[in-house]
């Protein structure tokens, strides 16, 4: 084949490569584009919702007795009700390995402090579980 | 297939390649923002769709939705819950329900809400719900 010849197969090979990338691009733009048509995303709540308080000390003080594995500082801190429940809350959770606090609300008094607990089971799997301390003047009276 | 041999190759392969393309987009686009969504990332709060719906066909008493959204039961099981929830629809009146967060590990999404009701008797409850979504389903609520 002479230069000129292979030179021609080349750019002939290097267009119609520009015009599979072109339009394998072209499809990936028009397939997010009908993506973001289409989808409708999490639908508007219809009911009114509590403005967000910040994390109470009392529950932060929890939080982090169980962050840190500190049974004395638990103990110290809720009685023996609370502690029972929160035993159920956080079942099958044999690890702890991180608290996250997510959200609290107040209402008459009466604040929820939410919080994900991250860590294994007895099983070695990793989970999360999610609990929520409720306080009323500073002390934590319940746990879901 | 699809006639598409009549086609010369060249605009085969370029229908093919915008075919693969709007897949991918389309496809990578719903998995990033699902992902991007439910972790919270950007601020969105990190409510699940699947959540969401769940808790407004709680707060509604769709007892024929909240069987979809849930675990997989037997049929004695969904005509309970059927029956429990008609028997309730009237009772309870929703105030508010306030999302206060969620976090994910895996397939593991846990989203915690408060909820305000009102009993027709007047009753005023104030509890918090935590739902455990595993693939799309919400498998614990309590």
């Amino acid at each position: 084949m002479s230069n000129a010849g292979a030179l021609g197969s080349g750019h002939l090979n290097s267009a119609r490569a520009a015009v599979i990338l072109a339009t394998f691009l072209g499809g990936l733009l028009s397939g997010v584009v009908v993506y973001a048509v289409t989808d409708r995303g999490t639908e508007a709540n219809p009911y009114a919702s509590l403005p967000r308080a910040g994390e109470p000390a009392v529950t932060a003080d929890v939080a982090l007795a169980l962050a840190n594995d500190d049974a004395q500082a638990l103990a110290n801190q809720l009685d023996m009700a609370v502690l029972q429940r929160l035993q159920t809350a956080i079942e099958p959770l044999a690890e702890i390995r991180s608290t996250k606090f997510v959200g609290a609300v107040e209402k008459n008094g009466r604040v929820l402090a939410a919080y994900i607990a991250g860590g294994r089971t007895a099983d070695g799997i990793d989970i999360v579980r999610g609990f929520v301390l409720s306080v009323t003047g500073d002390q934590i009276v319940g746990v879901n | 297939m699809f006639g598409l041999k009549l086609l010369p190759p060249m605009m085969r392969t370029a229908l093919s390649m915008l075919i693969i393309g709007g897949l991918i987009g389309y496809a990578g686009t719903a998995f990033t923002t699902t992902l991007v969504a439910d972790s919270g990332l950007l601020g969105g709060g990190g409510e699940s769709n699947d959540a969401h719906k769940y808790m407004m066909a709680f707060v509604k008493r769709e007892s024929e939705k909240l069987s979809r959204l849930g675990p997989s039961t037997d049929v004695v099981s969904r005509a309970l819950q059927q029956q429990n929830a008609a028997q309730q629809a009237g009772d309870v009146k929703p105030l508010t329900v306030t999302y206060l967060g969620g976090s994910s590990s895996g397939r593991v999404s846990v989203h915690i809400y408060a909820l305000e009701l009102q009993a027709v008797g007047g009753q005023y409850q104030f509890f918090p719900l935590a739902l455990t979504i595993v693939g799309g389903k919400v498998v614990r609520v309590e």
